[in-house]
């Protein structure tokens, strides 16, 4: 996509702290706390991992393009943080957000084919809405997201990267998939792209293994590979504040100014984090000589580290959350406020 | 975010000052600060929703702030109708050639002025990934201060090329880089350079340089001048869908002759510009670069050009540069 992240308005109005995030959905949910006590929903990502689950059908039932579809993720996610979701049809948010990303990343599709195809997937909760609702809905997302609709992807990163790293095509899948799951977090409000796309690298890197091939990047199944892509960050910290030091203590204003290790403490890598890379392994692994590789990058390229370690652990645990995800009862709890406040109409 | 919600009554609406495929540009008077303004309307539509152009000049002119680049201040949204709240304009290149040319002609030091911050205004879109691909003197916008700013990106990278979609208005070929004539689908940031070497040539002469009237008539036109190209001048030329081995054959002219008005310095610029292989035209960066604007490159003359503040061209685009893996670092914090 177009133009500049540094000087994006995704850079500048649409990347929050998590204090920042939480303040603006408290926000939303102070306004009306009898819907909200109403209509109680399960945590967030696991309404995410279902949304999630709705674009995917829809945009598999139209043939839309992956960066479309992240693309309209990141709006709906946007959209939530200005709009409380229990004032809404998620479904028709959900065909909005998509039919809109279409538009922007030039592979439009028609509104009433998305209509017609969005009543076949939802029939009970989407059968009232028409084209004319659609566009009206998709006036109501450019302006609740201020028109600021240029959405950067990790994506970009990881075609970037790939070959400078060597990663293998299992590992790039490895990594595209870890982008796509992290869709399903807040990830893409509070991290920069970029960081998001280095973390995807790190975690197909290190935690990718044949005999696994289908849980792609599922990091959770692979806790050796954890600890390794732990390490390898406190290290490239390491590095990085070594080399600061060595110019003279002068670390400039980008870089993160942090003790080592530090942010490790309390994960789940605090016994680990210090010790030499791949401990245990046998060194001449061209795994581990990947990871040297990606290491030294990291801690040349001024990287914000620290970032990465907390996109690392997030990614973990939306995998540990994942596991106790039940569709139906996000689904239900949908379809309680969407009857009982007549939105299907 | 934006701040401040306007409302459509926050603005006084005088004049129409135009009409283009999907909007109505009205000037506009901002009620508290007296303020003009160019409001433009886009009309929605019940069987696409918000115009795809609409979406995608809001979009891009949320991301493009750049003196160069004509500012949009506001979106409105009302009931049914968007409207955009642009900084207002005086007029367009076109207009002005008309009013203050002599037959059209600018004086030599308004076309480097303009053509400077024409660059300007190009090199930043490009840095940005963005093409414009419809630049003409109608979409470069002029005020009284002398400013020129690119407008109107509603064709800007989404869409294709603009083709002749509505019978009542005619898309100029004039300003269409030869590449794309021939059919390429491949195109880069260099034709917004070809149009740009056309632009430089009307300032000067008054006149467009290739004006032609049909697509095979607008590549005759470029091929008179520039010469024709054969497979042996650019290799791989026959490969363009609009190839024809029966092209007349028209030996190259020197540029000189044909514009005997602009300065030695100027004719070397225009004919790395006027370049027919996109490969060979100079890019934005090295353009703001050639000794023509030697007289902007020096800080400490600014009595040259007070409308233009920002004069040299290392200031503000190097640290612009898209981001590489080795400089992620340096935009930090």
């Amino acid at each position: 996509m177009a133009a500049n992240y540094w000087e994006s308005t995704q850079r500048r109005y649409w990347q929050f702290t998590k204090e920042e995030l939480a303040a603006m959905r408290q926000k939303l949910e102070d306004e009306d706390p009898n819907l909200v006590h109403m209509y109680p929903l399960p945590q967030l990502r696991h309404i995410n991992i279902y949304l999630n689950q709705q674009f995917n059908r829809l945009a598999k039932r139209l043939g839309v393009r992956q960066q479309a579809l992240a693309t309209a993720q990141v709006y709906l996610k946007r959209f939530y943080t200005r709009v409380e979701i229990r004032r809404t049809n998620p479904y028709l948010l959900v065909a909005t957000a998509l039919y809109l990303a279409c538009k922007m990343e030039e592979c439009p599709q028609h509104i009433r084919l998305i209509v017609q195809e969005a009543r076949g997937l939802w029939p009970e909760t989407f059968h009232g809405q028409d084209t004319s609702k659609l566009g009206e809905c998709e006036f109501f997302l450019i302006s609740e997201m201020s028109s600021q609709l240029i959405v950067h992807q990790p994506y970009r990163t990881l075609t970037q990267l790939q070959g400078e790293f060597n990663l293998t095509p299992e590992e790039s899948q490895a990594a595209w998939q870890a982008i796509n799951d992290h869709y399903m977090t807040d990830l893409p409000l509070l991290y920069p792209p970029h960081i998001i796309g280095l973390t995807a690298i790190l975690l197909a890197i290190t935690c990718y293994n044949r005999q696994n091939a289908a849980g792609g990047a599922n990091a959770a199944g692979n806790s050796g590979g954890l600890v390794m892509a732990a390490n390898a960050l406190a290290h490239a910290q390491a590095q990085s504040q070594a080399r600061a030091a060595a110019m003279g203590g002068n670390s400039g204003p980008g870089t993160p100014n942090l003790t080592p290790q530090g942010s490790f403490a309390g994960g789940n890598f605090s016994s680990q984090g210090g010790r030499e890379l791949g401990d245990g392994s046998n060194p001449t692994d061209p795994k581990i000589a990947k990871m040297q590789r990606f290491t030294n990058w990291l801690a040349e390229s001024n990287i914000d580290i620290e970032g990465m370690i907390d996109c690392t652990q997030e990614i973990i645990s939306f995998y540990d959350c994942h596991e106790q995800y039940e569709d139906l009862v996000v689904r239900d709890n949908i379809k309680r406020f969407i009857k009982a406040r007549g939105l299907d109409k | 975010m934006d701040g401040k919600r306007q409302h459509h009554s926050s603005f006084q609406q005088l004049e129409k000052l135009g009409e283009g495929t999907y909007a109505t540009v009205f000037k506009g008077r901002n009620r508290q600060t007296g303020e003009f303004v160019a409001l433009k309307e886009i009309h929605l539509d019940s069987e696409e929703g918000t115009p795809s152009t609409a979406i995608r000049e809001i979009s891009l002119m949320k991301e493009l702030k750049h003196e160069n680049i004509v500012a949009l201040h506001d979106v409105i949204h009302t009931e049914n109708k968007l409207m955009l709240v642009f900084e207002y304009m005086d007029g367009d290149l076109k207009k002005y050639m008309d009013n203050n040319g002599e037959r059209g002609m600018l004086k030599p030091h308004i076309v480097k002025s303009f053509m400077w911050q024409l660059l300007q205004g190009i090199h930043f879109c490009h840095e940005n990934r963005v093409l414009h691909r419809d630049l003409k003197p109608q979409n470069l916008l002029i005020n009284n201060k002398l400013q020129l700013k690119l407008g109107d990106f509603g064709l800007a990278r989404a869409f294709g090329i603009p083709v002749n979609t509505f019978s009542n208005e005619v898309v100029t070929l004039w300003y269409r880089a030869p590449d794309v004539l021939l059919g390429s689908r491949t195109y880069n940031t260099s034709i917004d350079i070809w149009s740009a070497g056309c632009i430089m040539a009307e300032m000067f002469s008054g006149r467009p340089l290739f004006p032609g009237t049909t697509n095979e008539d607008q590549t005759i036109r470029i091929f008179r001048i520039m010469g024709t190209p054969t497979e042996r001048t650019w290799p791989g030329l026959s490969q363009f869908p609009e190839y024809k081995a029966n092209w007349q054959m028209y030996a190259t002219q020197p540029l000189r002759n044909i514009l005997p008005q602009i300065d030695e310095k100027g004719i070397d610029l225009l004919q790395r510009m006027l370049q027919l292989r996109p490969e060979l035209r100079i890019s934005a960066a090295e353009a703001l670069n050639h000794e023509w604007f030697a007289e902007f490159h020096q800080p400490a003359h600014p009595q040259h050009h007070p409308q233009q503040p920002m004069m040299h061209p290392h200031r503000g685009y190097q640290q612009h540069t898209v981001p590489s893996q080795n400089v992620y670092g340096n935009y930090q914090g």
